[in-house]
């Protein structure tokens, strides 16, 4: 495929994985965190780390949305789907993810009328197919999503569809990279920086990452190639003593987004004063709600949602995992009480999920990694 | 198993346009309907990194 295959080939991907070795500096050990969840997914998938030298360490972020969700907003949500009359319509992942009682999938088997959508232009079909009951999208993810969620709310308005709502759980990707840069536990490096949302938001938000805190970041396409060219950038800068954001994404990324996207999001969105992170606690201004202007739209007005707060399961780490703190194998009931198939946390359940990404592509341990020339 | 992200199914995917449904509605690969609305006029052939079904950007060639 055009724009896929070319960044997949491997012979590019051994002469970049000698640059990269040739570039770190002996002795000094790189810490380099990818934000993103889709990188996580590829790095794994197509063994980038087996390509890197044992002293370049990437570790992962809190960039996939399903990972960061609360269980106290899935035990929400189910709560809305048990309301009379709803369809309760969400994105495949978040069916597995635990709440404090269960998971959206137990409440469909208990009888809720739960479906799984691709997008929420699918949700809004379903509305338009069934006048006599509430449609409910059950949305989650960061800047990349919420403009899908606002152009299908803008339909349902100009439609004039009065049994359509979102229960919104958007958050934004500055404010928990702050979080994190803030975490006194954390030693990073640099930052991979995540290529999709910066399809909307540009590569500018994130300037102040190395104007406060001295690191870089370089904005990333998905492709192996992409990751690998990133690292090698990141380490290029640490070795010339540069601190600055740089755009290897260029071929999708525009430097200041895109503006019509970040209309439409001023437009139906507002910021939350704070909202719940999963490990990462309550982080101000990090959560979307409905504007004014779409408050007809918003399911926490139009139906009784309880506001639950559960405490993360004690045997489960996932907060110390999305903030790069340890590795998934390091989690004590990674892969054996939490599992794909059994998820505990909820890093276990996304296939972007830096635990579901070890488990599924066999890393158990770091033990396990091919070094370069092994 | 999916390599794709199953929370919305796609992780930015490169789609090529094949036909135009809507003002603002594009049909791309697999017959996969796309908005269109964040990146203005698309015309069969244009490649879109689509996402949770929105083009979010043109894919310069």
């Amino acid at each position: 495929m055009r724009f896929v295959d070319e960044y997949r080939d491997a012979e590019l991907g051994r002469a970049l994985a000698a640059e990269i070795l040739a570039t770190a500096e002996p002795g000094r050990h790189y810490k380099v965190m990818e934000v993103c969840g889709g990188h996580t997914h590829t790095i794994y998938k197509y063994g980038v780390d087996d390509l890197l030298p044992e002293n370049v360490e990437l570790v992962h972020g809190p960039g996939c949305p399903v990972c960061v969700i609360p269980m106290g907003r899935v035990d929400d949500g189910i709560a809305v789907a048990h309301e009379e009359g709803v369809i309760f319509t969400c994105f495949g992942d978040m069916m597995r993810v635990p709440g404090g009682h269960g998971t959206l999938l137990e409440a469909k088997a208990e009888g809720a009328d739960i479906r799984m959508v691709y997008s929420p232009l699918d949700a809004l079909r379903i509305a338009r197919e069934s006048p006599d009951r509430e449609v409910v999208f059950f949305a989650v993810g960061f800047e990349t999503t919420a403009p899908s969620t606002a152009l299908t709310l803008m339909r349902a308005k100009a439609e004039g569809l009065r049994n359509f709502s979102v229960f919104c759980n958007h958050v934004t990707i500055v404010p928990p990279l702050r979080a994190l840069l803030e975490s006194p536990d954390l030693r990073l490096d640099g930052f991979i920086g995540p290529g999709h949302v910066s399809t909307v938001v540009g590569a500018r938000p994130f300037e102040f990452i190395p104007a406060d805190y001295g690191k870089p970041i370089v904005v990333s396409g998905f492709e192996p190639l992409d990751l690998l060219q990133s690292v090698h950038m990141i380490l290029l800068q640490l070795r010339d003593g540069r601190c600055e954001v740089e755009n290897q994404y260029k071929r999708v990324v525009p430097y200041d987004g895109n503006a019509q996207a970040l209309r439409v999001l001023a437009e139906v969105f507002d910021l939350r004063p704070h909202f719940e992170w999963r490990g990462l606690g309550f982080i101000s201004h990090s959560g979307l709600k409905l504007s004014h202007a779409y408050s007809d739209f918003d399911a926490e007005l139009r139906f009784r949602v309880p506001g639950i707060r559960v405490a993360d399961p004690k045997a489960c780490q996932c907060g110390e995992v999305l903030k790069g703190v340890i590795k998934p194998w390091e989690c004590k009931v990674f892969g054996t009480a939490c599992t794909p198939e059994r998820p505990i946390g909820t890093c276990m359940v996304s296939s972007e999920g830096a635990c579901a990404a070890y488990y599924n592509f066999g890393r158990f341990s770091r033990g396990e990694k091919r070094l370069v020339g092994a | 198993m999916s390599f794709h992200c199953a929370t919305c199914s796609d992780e930015g995917v490169p789609m090529t346009v094949t036909s135009i449904s809507d003002e603002a509605l594009a049909v791309c690969d697999r017959d996969t309907e796309v908005m269109t609305d964040l990146v203005g006029a698309v015309e069969p052939g244009d490649v879109l990194l689509v996402h949770a079904g929105v083009a979010l950007a043109k894919v310069e060639q």
